[in-house]
């Protein structure tokens, strides 16, 4: 409990040099990206979550639509195997489901719009 | 898969009477499956990894799969030792790792598609690759 409070904190109170400009310099490069020269369906979705981290909810969707509802399936997660909730399984698979067909759509738009670049 | 849920459940009074022998110090305490967190843990990364690298998707979820069809077989032996809501946790996370795996060779097949139709010296090229396209319309 007490290192997720100093992480929050980290992420907060040092917008100007601390975490999140160093992560912004330090993005992991995408192979596929690297030797093809195309997106892989899953190219943007490190942006997005520093997109969301500065509280830029349109452009981190922009970047990567999967990212909050991927978000909100980790934390569905977390809470259903911390509490055991009731439906939680099958709403995890729901939401699972979601998000696949998400990145599917996501991913065609792209190819169909040559965003691929 | 309904029917394999349900073809364990009409050999289950046997089982029950037969639990004591067993299980000696935890009979009437169900524990839960061993691995059902890890599946499903693992069948929720698999997704986000293919988007990352593909092949790290792929071996999470055949990982998933594979724990997943052992404790399939634990339930079905001693369906009383185990709680159910468990079992659903390792469903769930069986079913995560499917769509895992088949998302992670689709993106495969699609790297291998444009890699065929366009060719690796195009596909790093812009140039290249203008002429190309060009030279298909």
């Amino acid at each position: 409990m007490k290192s997720v409070i100093y992480f929050i904190g980290l992420l907060f109170l040092t917008v100007e040099k601390g975490l999140l400009p160093w992560l912004k310099t330090h993005l992991l490069a995408c192979p596929i990206k690297q030797h093809l020269g195309i997106d892989c369906p899953g190219c943007g979705f490190q942006r997005s979550v520093l997109a969301l981290f500065e509280g830029d909810l349109l452009n981190s969707f922009k970047l990567y639509p999967p990212t909050m509802p991927l978000i909100a399936l980790f934390l569905l997660t977390m809470v259903h195997l911390k509490f055991d909730l009731k439906h939680g399984a099958f709403f995890i698979k729901i939401v699972y489901i979601g998000i696949s067909l998400i990145i599917i759509i996501n991913y065609f738009y792209k190819i169909f719009t040559h965003q691929l670049s | 898969m309904s029917e394999d849920q349900q073809t364990p459940q009409e050999n289950a009074p046997e089982l029950v009477s037969s639990t004591p022998q067993h299980s000696g110090f935890n009979y009437g305490i169900q524990q839960s499956l061993p691995n059902a967190t890890p599946v499903l843990v693992l069948g929720i990364l698999s997704i986000v990894m293919c988007c990352c690298y593909g092949v790290i998707g792929l071996i999470l979820a055949i990982v998933a799969l594979i724990l997943s069809r052992k404790d399939r077989a634990m339930y079905a032996a001693h369906m009383s030792f185990y709680t159910e809501s468990s079992y659903k946790n390792l469903n769930a996370g069986r079913v995560c790792a499917i769509i895992g795996l088949v998302l992670n060779i689709l993106l495969i097949v699609i790297m291998i598609i444009f890699v065929a139709i366009f060719g690796l010296a195009a596909l790093n090229d812009p140039e290249e690759m203008r002429r190309v396209l060009e030279s298909y319309q």
